[in-house]
Formats: C-alpha cells, sequence, structure tokens
C-alpha cells in the first residue's frame, strides 16, 4: 500500500509504502512499513520505490564515471579528490592501460597536482576505500574547458532521457560536455561566449531541475544566448 | 581516547541481555557491591572514598573564602569540578577536563544544587562582598564503569563529612546540608534497562539516564547520555529503579 | 537579570500572555546558508539560533576515523552579544561543551552514520540571540540542518523545554520562567515512534509532575515537527517551481 503520490515530496522519517516493494535510494525499512531517509521526491515504478534526494553529496559507486581532480602523487599513481567524502587512488597503470615501469619513467608527465581527470570507478571497498581506472577511450586527463561544480544529485537531469539534455546542450551550443556523475562537468568549446552560455544553462537545470518541459526552456535559454544557430 | 569493543563482546553482552542476564552474574536491578570510607583525607575540610564495584571516587570538599556571584550575593558558592586522572584508566589522558569530565562535574552538581542540600545562604560571610565557597572536587581513581553514581555518592557522603573549618569567620555550628540527594544511573542494552553498568556494559550500551531523587521521592536532576533512545516505558522504568535503589545507596551516605 | 516577578502565573496565563501549553511563535527555514552542504535558521521567542551541517566529509587526522561508520562532531557556540546582560566571553565554556555532548547524543540516533565510513559530519549551532531555551531550539535546527543537507536519517529531531512555575508546568519556557521557575526540563523526541534522545532536568519534579511534564513535551516536539517539515517543504516545492 502506497501513503504518497507519485513525485510527492517527502522528508525524513516520513511514512512512503506498507508492504512488499523493493527498495531503492533514499528509503529504510522497519517491519513491513518504508521510510523515507532524505529530502526528496518519490518515484514508482512497478513494485520498485525511490526517493530522488535533492541535495546530498556524491558516494562513488563502481562503474560511475567522475570527474576527480589530482591532490596528491605518490610512488605508483595519484590520490583524485571526488568532490566525495572519499578520495579515489588511480594507479599509473590503469591510466596508461600497460604495465609500467616505476624506476624507469617519470610519473608526472602524465598527471599533475591540480589536473583534471575523467576516471571510472574500478572498485568500492567496505571501507570505502575507492580504485580508479581511465584506461579506455575518452577518458583520462581533461585537458582543456571550463569546470562546473553542481549538485551530484542534478546529474541525471544534465544527461536527461536517453541522453536527451545533453545531446540538445551539445547539438544547440557546438561545444563538447564531460559529465562526471560527482556533480562535476567540463565544458569546452570555441567560443568563449557559448561555452558561458552552457555554464549558465547548467545552473539553471541545477536550480530547476525538478521541473517539467525543462529540456525545452534550457533550449530557448541557450538560443537566445548565442544568437540563434 | 574510546575503547575498542570487539564485536564478540558487544554481542555476548546483548545476548545475556535478552536473556535479563548480566556479564557479571547481577540481576537487572542490582548494584555491585558498593562501600563508602568518609573522612580518608584529614587535610580536606571533607572527604570520602565512594566505591561501586571496582570503581573508585575520592571526592575532598574544600571552604574557602571569595566572592559571591554578582546575580546570588546572598548566598554561599558551590563550585564542582571533576578530574579523569591518567591513572585511573588507560583511556584517560592528561590535559583539560573532557567533555565526560566536564558532563560528570555539571551532573553531580546539579543533584547537589538542586535539591538545595547545602544550605547555601548560611553560607554569607558578608553580602554581596564575601561568601563561603564549597569546592567539591572529584577525583576519579579506578574506573569500572558508573562514574556519576560513584561520584555522587562519594561527593555526598563527603559534604555530610564536613567539619567546620577553623576561622573565626565562620559562625555555624556545623557545615549546613540537611538532604540527601542520590544518584541511580540505569543503562538500556538491547532493550532491557538495568542499573549500576560496569565498564563493559557502559562500552555497548544504546543509552543511560541518571536520575538524582530525594527521600521524598522527587526528582531533582535527570541527564540521558549515549547515543540511542529511550521509550516513554524505559523512562517510567528508570524512575522506579531510581527511586528504590536510591534508598539502598542512601544507607551508606554519612 | 531584573528583579523577580511576584507571580509568574496570574488568573492561569504567563507574563507573555501564554497558556501552559502554548509554544512561544516559532519560525523555521531552511537552506539558509550559501556555503553549507545544509542550514536551518529558527527562532523561538526571542531565540535567533542558525545551524549549519558540513559533510560528509573527509576526517582529518586519519588515526580519528572510525572504520566502519561516520563520525558525528557537534559544536554549540554562543556569539558574545547573544545575552542580554554582560559580553559572554568567546570561546567555549563547561557548559557549551556539555551542551555540545548532549546534542550530539540527541542527533546521532537518526543519522545513518553506517553508510559513511571513515567520515565525518559536522553540525555547527550558533546562538546569534539567547532568549531561554537555545540547547533545544539549536537541536531542532540542526535536524533541519542536516535534512537540507541530504544527509540520510531515520527521522527528524525535534526538541523543546517544559518546567514548573508557581507550581503549574508548563511548555517552552521564557526567561523568567527559566531563571525563576521550580524545574526545568529539556527534551528531544524522535516524533515517529516518540523516542527520547535529550533529556535533562534540573529543579523539582513530583514523580506526578514528572509525568505530565512528559506528556507536555511530546505535545510541544509534535508541535515544533510540524514546523520543520513544513520549513523543509517549503523550501523544497519552492525550487520545485509550484509543481
Amino acid at each position: 500500500m502506497l501513503n504518497v503520490k507519485r513525485r510527492e515530496l517527502v522528508v525524513p522519517g516520513e511514512l512512503v509504502a506498507e508492504g512488499d516493494y523493493l527498495l531503492g535510494e533514499g528509503l529504510f525499512r522497519d517491519g513491513r512499513e518504508i521510510y523515507s531517509s532524505v529530502v526528496g521526491l518519490v518515484d514508482i515504478r512497478g513494485r520498485k520505490v525511490r526517493v530522488i534526494p535533492l541535495q546530498g553529496r556524491y558516494v562513488p559507486k563502481p562503474g560511475d564515471k567522475v570527474i576527480g581532480i589530482v591532490i596528491d602523487a605518490f610512488y605508483y599513481g595519484w590520490i583524485l579528490d571526488l568532490n566525495s567524502p572519499y578520495t579515489g587512488t588511480l594507479f599509473a597503470s590503469d591510466l596508461l592501460g600497460r604495465k609500467v615501469d616505476f624506476s624507469r619513467e617519470d610519473l608526472s608527465e602524465y598527471l599533475e597536482a591540480g589536473d583534471a581527470v575523467f576516471v571510472k570507478v574500478k572498485e568500492v571497498d567496505e571501507l570505502m576505500h575507492v580504485s580508479l581506472e581511465a584506461d579506455k577511450w575518452g577518458m583520462g586527463k581533461l585537458k582543456r574547458g571550463k569546470l562546473v561544480e553542481i549538485s551530484s544529485a542534478k546529474i541525471p537531469r544534465v544527461i536527461g532521457r536517453g541522453g536527451s539534455m545533453i545531446s540538445m546542450l551539445q547539438g544547440v551550443s557546438g561545444c563538447r560536455l564531460r559529465v562526471g556523475q560527482n556533480g562535476r562537468v567540463m565544458v569546452w568549446g570555441r567560443d568563449l561566449k557559448r561555452v558561458n552560455a552552457i555554464v549558465e544553462a547548467l545552473l539553471m537545470i541545477e536550480r530547476e531541475a525538478h521541473t517539467t518541459g525543462l529540456t525545452d526552456r534550457v533550449r530557448e535559454f541557450l538560443e537566445k544566448r548565442i544568437g540563434g544557430k | 581516547m574510546q575503547e575498542i569493543v570487539s564485536s564478540v563482546k558487544r554481542n555476548y553482552i546483548a545476548d545475556l541481555a535478552r536473556q535479563r542476564k548480566r556479564v557479571d552474574g547481577r540481576g537487572l536491578d542490582q548494584y555491585r557491591e558498593i562501600s563508602v570510607e568518609p573522612g580518608l583525607i584529614e587535610n580536606a575540610d571533607g572527604s570520602a572514598l565512594a566505591k561501586i564495584g571496582n570503581t573508585q571516587v575520592l571526592v575532598g570538599v574544600k571552604l574557602q573564602k571569595g566572592e559571591p556571584y554578582p546575580d546570588t550575593p546572598e548566598s554561599g558558592v558551590l563550585i564542582v569540578n571533576a578530574e579523569l586522572v591518567p591513572l585511573a584508566s588507560p583511556t584517560f589522558e592528561p590535559g583539560p577536563p573532557d567533555e565526560n569530565a566536564i558532563e560528570l562535574a555539571r551532573v553531580v552538581d546539579r543533584g547537589i544544587r538542586e535539591s538545595q542540600a547545602i544550605e547555601l545562604e548560611k553560607l554569607v560571610i558578608t553580602p554581596g562582598e564575601e561568601v563561603w565557597i564549597v569546592f567539591v572536587d572529584i577525583h576519579v581513581l579506578d574506573q569500572d564503569g558508573n562514574l556519576i553514581d560513584t561520584s555522587a555518592l562519594a561527593a555526598i557522603s563527603a559534604l555530610w563529612n564536613t567539619k567546620p573549618p577553623k576561622d573565626e569567620d565562620w559562625k555555624l555550628k556545623k557545615f549546613p546540608i540537611s538532604k540527601n540527594p542520590v544518584t541511580v544511573t540505569t543503562a538500556k542494552i538491547n532493550g532491557e534497562m538495568m542499573v549500576d553498568p560496569c565498564l563493559d556494559e557502559e562500552s555497548v550500551m544504546e543509552a543511560r539516564i541518571s536520575m538524582a531523587t530525594t527521600e521524598d521521592g522527587n526528582i531533582c536532576a535527570i541527564q540521558k547520555g549515549g547515543s540511542g533512545t529511550l521509550t516513554l516505558q524505559d523512562i517510567d522504568k528508570a524512575y522506579e529503579l531510581a527511586v528504590t535503589k536510591a534508598d539502598e545507596l542512601r544507607k551508606y551516605v554519612k | 537579570m531584573e528583579e523577580k516577578p511576584e507571580k509568574l502565573i496570574v488568573n492561569g496565563k504567563r507574563l507573555d500572555g501564554r497558556e501552559p501549553g502554548e509554544l512561544r511563535p516559532l519560525k523555521i527555514q531552511a537552506g539558509v546558508l550559501k556555503r553549507a552542504d545544509g542550514s536551518a535558521y529558527v527562532e523561538l521567542g526571542g531565540n535567533k539560533i542558525l545551524a549549519a551541517v558540513y559533510g560528509p566529509r573527509e576526517f582529518h587526522p586519519r588515526h580519528l576515523q572510525q572504520p566502519t561508520t561516520a563520525t558525528l562532531r557537534c559544536r554549540y557556540n554562543m556569539a558574545p552579544f547573544s545575552v542580554s546582560d554582560e559580553r559572554k566571553r568567546p570561546g567555549p565554556s563547561r557548559r557549551s561543551i556539555e551542551i555540545s555532548k548532549v546534542t550530539r547524543e540527541a542527533l546521532e540516533p537518526v543519522v545513518f552514520l553506517e553508510q559513511y565510513p571513515r567520515a565525518v559530519i559536522d553540525v555547527f549551532i550558533e546562538v546569534l540571540q539567547a532568549d531561554a531555551g537555545t540547547r533545544t531550539a539549536g537541536i531542532t535546527a540542526a535536524s533541519v540542518a542536516m535534512a537540507d543537507g541530504g544527509i540520510p536519517m531515520r527521522d527528524l529531531v525535534a526538541s523543546v523545554a517544559v518546567g514548573k512555575v508557581d507550581g503549574t508546568i508548563v511548555l517552552d519556557l521564557n526567561k523568567y520562567e527559566d531563571q525563576y521557575g521550580e524545574a526545568d526540563m529539556p527534551i528531544a523526541m524522535l516524533p515517529r515512534k516518540k523516542e527520547i534522545s535529550l533529556m535533562q532536568m534540573d529543579g523539582n519534579f513530583t514523580p506526578e509532575e514528572f509525568r505530565q511534564a512528559i506528556e507536555l513535551a511530546i505535545l510541544g516536539c509534535e508541535k515544533i515537527y510540524e514546523a520543520q517539515r513544513e520549513a523543509l517543504e517549503k523550501k523544497y516545492s519552492a525550487n520545485l517551481g509550484g509543481e
């Protein structure tokens, strides 16, 4: 039995449902009863219930693609800040996709403190030690562009259903975007005015993430900003 | 610093609690062995060593002349302080009092102050200028759990032991103490309420509640501690235990 | 502090005109600070209190990290100008250290700390203006700030003081009642199951008065809980663009 409507706003401790539902994120069970653990919007698909959080810090999960910032180097690789309570470790071999002879190679040729890197979360152990990899196509050091940070809870909206938002953003502006699930987005393109328009569009998406018809409104805004296509 | 508790120990104590049993074989409403030895420190104006099980706390009282608080010019001053000295436990560290020492002192202070055990208004020398200050110093010697009850028992015993200082400004025949507040702490482990937690029990308890009551069964101070919650039934149970156990503890005072 | 009024309750009403079971005017706002991960502002009577939450974030120094759970830290602090009498000396006092401890213990039961091994969550409570009941208003604000910051929680925590003045059990003591009343009992409650996570008391209660006081505190916490929910709903439904 459901106690709330789809897309209803709930707060921590609020009764969402009772009975045999499959629990997604943002919920916990107490006996038969299912409660929300965060402020968010209820999403129901069949027997599956979840609460889409409206706020909160990013926590790494295996398979996530994120943008990390190098904060430290060690003999075998680098430590990356992930805009999260946990840093990630990137071994040189997981960046370069080959064996590395550490006695001969100077790792600072590849990455240095401050560099932004597009990485995939390879593994997370129970102590939340995070290992990363970046040896696939399109991963690795992001050499140029403007880095924007928004709430990681809003990233699904930047991508859009089936990638609709991101392909619209790239199509209308001609800029390229790299979206990290940890709330970091890298934008680059030849025209600074267009890059800035995308940055503003991203902030608009963050602000209005849970409204309907957002893709159309962002398109309208972008077209006005860059003077039509 | 915190004691590391193995999950084996945690589960063992929690399982026992479910069967309403305890690590040392006591009943849920049973204190460990209690003793109070007053007057141990001759240089203090009053003192007492209280033991509950292996836990030992020495309290000394010193009377000194000083200024009253500006908002209570016609009243003596009570100051309670607690030191968790490193000799009492491997987890105690030297240095300024931490939050546990401060909480201990303040909980003992409230039990004495709110019961009006000491007639502070009689401890005035010159109103607004000079009064007697009652320093109650709690010195923990051996920490094996339930510092609150042991310290409160030592403190009230030391106050009852307090003799008039040899000073021409002291005009009273005796130290003006008239009530006998006693503090009883009940711990919640696996949903069961039990008095006088030993250190092992404290290290796994969900919460504790300490209640100071006077002879008439009235409550004068409460402090809940620990990172769990208490239901209303738990609180009722704690009050019931606080009153019956206080009668027992009170026999050791004086 | 001014002179003690002769009576604190006249014709069944309190000096500020309230009924015994009535709260002072209450206002709660969620999300009032830019930099913090979550924040809230509470006004209750003359109290003006801000709470901010940072984290979960990396915990330094490393040896303090707990391998299986996050650590919750709380700091209750009064601004030097927050009190009506003499300026309060800045920095922690014995009182504020104790309040920080019991505040942490009042909030810990609701936080899913086990979801963030090794991390730390910091809660900062700043009393900008004090008017009796600052610790309870601080807990009320902190729990809204945590929810606002997206920290997973089992429930909110609602908190209020009850006490006894002129022999009557009253809700939410004001400054006079706090100063001259016969008993003061701050309480925090998890509303969903009516579980108590903070209980302190000083003064004098008979067993019967104690029971009455707890009952009144529960009613008070329920009212506060409603205002907490409304504050969160208001902030986020504004964000939802009238959906």
